[in-house]
């Protein structure tokens, strides 16, 4: 019994549709990888299970003609094992990554990669440098139908729903197709993360405003990347931004034509699939709906630590300690838990042995040290084990507007907050705008500056931490939204806290 | 001596000084759990509150560390000031040992704690909530919840979930808004409910986690496969996984290329499983076969079955 076709199959690119050899974007991408990475990569398009998606070019298959082969300078071999030797070979070689990928694209595979081999470069490219894709985060909540209108038929979003949405692979993906537009030819490959517990969606998107002219290989035709990962145990998703393939080499006016649409259309083919990934997800009577989680970053590992399946979702900063699984804490353990305190005073004692042993100190130098010391265990107390340098879960942007007065009655000075914000990482933009606020229902005379801050750095919050350690930041005086608490990445803060998405709380 | 050295030496010297670190670390926690024990037992403290009560008259039988110099010459008031100090640390830890039996035995306990942030609301004070977990006879790292009070001094005792480390497959979102619901929603809090559900949640995904790893052992995958014997056996399974964020779907693969769909229901009952040949037709003799007849039966049946063959 054969499968059912589905209509919407036909808008499914095949996997062995080949990619134009003289199509700019490949050498682009393929240059993107390490020589190592590529040789590995061809052999595996040469092993067996993908050999029939990525058929080389071989001289005793094509008609091949021999006489032309002087001027070759990749001449072809004659069958797939004399290839892998060759490539077998190359790996012990030294030689220059361009030889690998004339080699690939000018030699063995000269009549063009496939979308297939395309996928496995991309994702490849993704999987070796991490902070190639910016990604954002979406939770995907539950919808039930309102109660106050039933003649509309509104859906909101079920707050007190227990069900935490399921994804099944194979169906969502038929599902999807339904949901691109049918002058649309995708191409869907799905792969496993290689060190994250994640599920990654590449989408292959070819955008062509006459249908069937997109396989053909004349016109000049962009596509668009997205990835989707699904992270595992948990009901997030994360969409990356998309970017552009050239299928083909540009004939002049369609690409220029193509240049100019293209920023505006990565928007709109992001759009669409935040738009077509929750029907695709719901089943009947359970529909989901995506919400931005105001986290967007290029770091997808700090991206599973944030909205993973874990524990620090809702604990970040200075309580993931608590969610901290390493730390042994059993009802059965008589021993009575080390307080941080007693922690920190055992090193002192050592380092005070230590200094006695060398040399008397002056006055000033000790209570520098202990001011010193004070601020590393502040720094401690706030942070815990995050925000440290070289954990690989740093976020390399935060966007955060301060919507407090400048002279709150109810709360200290949130202008505190502010400054130390211009001390915090690198680059800071203060964007000192129009004081004509949106401050609606507040005192007249509340001076609302409007000011934003912008953190850049490769690990904002471990910079904020290292401030701290430096005594550069008032480490208790800091807000906890420097601390990376919440888990956002853009946020707007009022009373000091950040009132983002979901502010504190669940 | 000879001017090149014993290629050996380095290497073992290394080797010497980590055994020897290992060892002082076995032994400080072997005296904190020597200690621990002294100071709680009985005897000990007796000793303790009897001498304390009748100031110095009674002989001391308890003397200071040898190590502190002043051991020899010390005064009845610096003996004073020691014992008191181990009387100290004798209720703390007599305390921890009731928290601990407290939480081995209740697993719901509540604790307070201070938030860092200095614009947290009610002055950072916070309640949190531990859940104890027992999985596999082991106590996992309990999950925390905190609460805090964020609402206007009319409803000073709503609570509000601040933070938590419970994983996203327990939907404690939704729990919250059923049992801890909003002032302006108008209804009542109920902590206690809501701490039992969350609970229940929690162990029900836990144990849910422990059927599919007996599944797993009970069909034998894991173990090594060195005999050889899979293409022996077609009907044997090959894989078992979690097919969900709950665990409450699993997923089955044999190695004849047939794969099975098992859902579990929230009291660990089976509601449905489903058997699909590898030409996309239902294998419904085999579903039957490992259900067993009845529909709604324990997991457990199926995890025997599949391990009878």
């Amino acid at each position: 019994m054969s499968r059912i076709q589905i209509p919407s199959k036909t808008r499914l690119l095949p996997s062995t549709q080949r990619v134009s050899p003289t199509s700019p974007s490949l050498p682009k991408l393929l240059s993107k990888l390490p020589r190592q990475s590529l040789i590995s990569l061809a052999l595996d398009w040469l092993s067996e299970e993908n050999l029939p998606l990525c058929p080389p070019f071989l001289s005793s298959t094509s008609d091949y003609d021999s006489d032309d082969g002087s001027s070759d300078f990749y001449p072809p071999l004659p069958t797939v094992e004399a290839l892998r030797q060759e490539y077998h070979s190359l790996l012990s070689q030294k030689g220059s990554k361009k030889d690998i990928i004339d080699r690939i694209l000018k030699g063995d595979w000269r009549k063009g990669l496939t979308l297939y081999q395309v996928a496995m470069v991309d994702l490849q490219v993704l999987y070796e440098s991490a902070s190639s894709v910016s990604w954002s985060a979406y939770r995907i909540a539950p919808l039930t139908a309102s109660a106050d209108d039933e003649e509309k038929e509104e859906e909101v979003v079920d707050k007190e729903s227990l069900r935490i949405p399921r994804f099944h692979p194979s169906s969502f993906l038929r599902a999807l197709q339904g949901e691109i537009l049918s002058d649309m030819k995708v191409h869907f490959t799905f792969d496993r993360h290689k060190a994250l517990p994640l599920l990654i969606l590449r989408v292959f998107l070819l955008d062509s405003p006459y249908g069937n002219t997109g396989t053909s290989s004349k016109e000049a035709t962009m596509g668009k990347v997205v990835f989707v990962s699904f992270p595992d145990g948990s009901p997030h998703i994360f969409i990356s931004k998309a970017s552009t393939f050239t299928l083909a080499a540009a004939a002049t006016i369609a690409s220029n034509g193509g240049q100019a649409r293209g920023a505006g259309e990565s928007k709109s083919l992001r759009t669409l699939l935040v738009e077509g990934i929750p029907k695709a997800l719901s089943r009947p009577r359970e529909r989901v709906t995506l919400l931005s989680t105001n986290l967007t970053t290029k770091n997808l590992e700090g991206m599973v630590h944030r909205k993973g399946g874990g524990r620090q979702n809702f604990a970040g900063g200075g309580w993931g300690g608590y969610a901290d699984e390493k730390r042994k804490e059993s009802p059965l353990d008589t021993v009575m838990p080390k307080t941080a305190e007693e922690e920190g005073s055992e090193t002192e004692t050592e380092g005070r042995q230590k200094r006695e042993r060398g040399h008397i100190i002056g006055r000033a130098e000790r209570e520098e040290e202990q001011a010193r010391r004070r601020a590393k265990k502040v720094a401690k107390a706030r942070f815990g084990d995050t925000g440290k340098m070289g954990d690989g879960k740093g976020v390399e942007r935060v966007d955060i507007v301060l919507e407090d007065p400048f002279k709150g009655p109810r709360r200290g000075n949130p202008k505190g907050g502010g400054d130390k914000g211009a001390d915090g990482d690198g680059d800071v933009e203060m964007g000192d705008g129009d004081d004509s606020g949106n401050g609606e229902g507040e005192g007249e005379d509340d001076f609302r500056p409007n000011v934003r801050l912008t953190f850049h750095g490769s690990h904002v919050f471990a910079g904020i931490r290292q401030f701290v350690e430096a005594g550069i930041i008032d480490g208790e005086k800091m807000p906890g939204w420097m601390t990376d608490e919440e888990g956002v990445t853009v946020g707007a803060v009022r009373h000091g806290r950040i009132r983002g998405n979901k502010g504190s709380g669940v | 001596m000879s001017t090149s050295p014993p290629p050996q030496s380095p290497p073992s010297l290394d080797e010497e000084i980590e055994s020897l670190q290992t060892r002082i670390t076995h032994l400080k926690k072997q005296l904190q759990l020597h200690t621990s024990t002294l100071l709680t037992a009985p005897s000990t403290r007796q000793l303790l509150l009897s001498s304390a009560s009748s100031s110095s008259a009674a002989p001391l039988l308890l003397t200071l560390p040898s190590t502190s110099s002043t051991a020899s010459t010390s005064s009845p008031a610096d003996q004073k000031a020691f014992k008191e100090t181990l009387l100290a640390k004798s209720n703390s830890q007599q305390a921890h040992h009731q928290a601990t039996l407290y939480r081995a035995c209740a697993t719901l306990t509540t604790f307070r704690a201070t938030d860092p942030d200095p614009n947290a609301v009610d002055s950072g004070r916070i309640l949190g909530l531990r859940i104890e977990v027992v999985s596999r006879a082991k106590f996992l790292r309990p999950y925390y919840v905190f609460f805090n009070r964020p609402f206007a001094s009319l409803h000073k005792n709503f609570l509000r979930v601040h933070r938590h480390t419970v994983p996203q497959c327990i939907p404690l979102a939704g729990l919250a808004n059923r049992y801890l619901p909003a002032p302006s929603s108008g209804r009542k809090q109920d902590l206690a409910k809501f701490a039992r559900q969350l609970r229940r949640e929690v162990v029900r995904y836990h144990h849910r986690l422990g059927v599919v790893a007996n599944l797993r052992k009970g069909a034998g995958i894991g173990k090594q496969e060195a005999e050889g014997t899979e293409e022996e056996e077609e009907d044997k399974p090959v894989d078992i996984s979690v097919a969900d964020a709950e665990a409450k779907q699993v997923t089955i693969e044999w190695a004849d290329g047939r794969t099975g769909r098992l859902v579990i229901g929230d009291d660990g009952e089976v509601v449905d499983f489903v058997v699909v040949a590898e030409d996309g037709g239902r294998d419904r003799d085999a579903g039957r076969g490992l259900l067993g007849g009845g529909r709604k039966g324990p997991v457990e049946e199926v995890v025997s079955r599949l391990a009878s063959g």
